[in-house]
């Protein structure tokens, strides 16, 4: 016998996602789900944008890391609450995830909360955490086919950082392709062309997202 | 490697649906995957026959059906689907273009087999 289901089978993950939304909402805070590769400059980004914003906006950050506290023994010294959810191997956060470590944050106290999602393009795609909106990072350095190759992240992100901009006479990088791709891919997305650790393009991007935190 | 978790929610509901409708054994699964999901089906296949060793679907076939990406155009409203990932709408060129269908992780149907009624068999028992 046929039993029909028809049901999403991340409606788990979906569900706990949208309990974590409401309540995010309803104490004024925005959440940012960061996406990238492996080395892209995820913590680098944290650490230049928590030391730019930090005297205007109150920041927290959840670091996802495979199996340590590096990435968030990097962000120590800006003295702001960040909590790390290792995850023993796992690809990816989920919305369970998140929700099991908000309450270690003051909420009524906070303007906005970064997520480190754990370096990858595809998986973290796929799990709604809650959050506000996804930024996806990419740098110079892993070439200019990612859009056209993870499309799913570069329709769903609400801007783009496109990073290590300083290397870019180093590497074949052709930001012809790469704007084509993208624009084929999600024509109407904001990018800002950065380095971080030269400091090139930033301010734009540290404009955006003070104007994004602004008018939550 | 979402193949992995996807593969465990999947088992959940079907673990659940077969303890719901009384199910000794299931032996048919409907998924489907949209495009944009970029899930691998051996990878997929291979990690859902990992997961339901030892439950009632030790046995069960996968049917795993890929859904194409589509998309409306907010312009001319007309439905577009993508033959490659051109975001833009075939009628009137336009990338102003929504999602419609390419995101999907759907677990249609499973089909099995009805546990017999313990009731009689009881009955039975009790008989001889």
């Amino acid at each position: 016998m046929e039993i029909k289901i028809m049901k999403n089978v991340l409606d788990r993950n979906k569900n706990k996602a949208n309990e974590v939304r409401d309540l995010l909402k309803q104490k004024n805070v925005l959440m940012v789900n960061i996406i990238s590769s492996p080395g892209a400059g995820k913590t680098t980004l944290l650490e230049k944008t928590i030391g730019n914003l930090k005297d205007k906006f109150k920041i927290a950050v959840i670091e996802g890391d495979i199996s340590t506290d590096r990435d968030a023994q990097r962000l120590k010294n800006h003295g702001i609450p960040i909590v790390v959810i290792n995850t023993e191997g796992g690809c990816h956060l989920d919305s369970h995830s998140i929700s099991k470590v908000l309450p270690e944050f003051d909420l009524d106290n906070l303007d906005i909360i970064f997520v480190e999602n754990v370096g990858n393009l595809v998986c973290p795609s796929h799990f709604d955490l809650g959050e506000t909106f996804k930024l996806a990072v990419v740098s110079i350095t892993e070439g200019d086919d990612k859009p056209i190759k993870y499309p799913m992240l570069f329709r769903e992100a609400r801007a783009i950082l496109l990073n290590k901009l300083d290397l870019i006479e180093y590497t074949n990088f052709n930001k012809k392709v790469f704007y084509n791709d993208l624009n084929n891919v999600n024509g109407k997305i904001p990018l800002f062309e950065v380095s971080f650790t030269k400091n090139e393009g930033v301010d734009q991007w540290y404009n955006w997202i003070s104007s994004q935190i602004s008018s939550k | 490697m979402h193949e992995l978790k996807i593969a465990e929610e999947l088992i959940g509901i079907i673990k659940e649906v077969a303890k719901t409708e009384n199910l000794k054994k299931v032996t048919k699964v409907n998924i489907q995957f949209g495009q944009m999901i970029q899930i691998v089906p051996d990878i997929f296949r291979c990690v859902f026959e990992g997961g339901v060793k030892g439950t009632v679907a030790k046995r069960a076939q996968l049917y795993l059906e890929i859904l194409p990406i589509k998309v409306v155009c907010k312009k001319c409203r007309i439905e577009t689907e993508l033959e490659e990932l051109l975001f833009v709408c075939d009628t009137c060129g336009s990338n102003d273009v929504e999602l419609i269908q390419g995101r999907e992780i759907i677990i249609e149907s499973i089909e099995g087999e009805k546990q017999q009624e313990t009731v009689s068999r009881k009955k039975q028992a009790v008989c001889s």
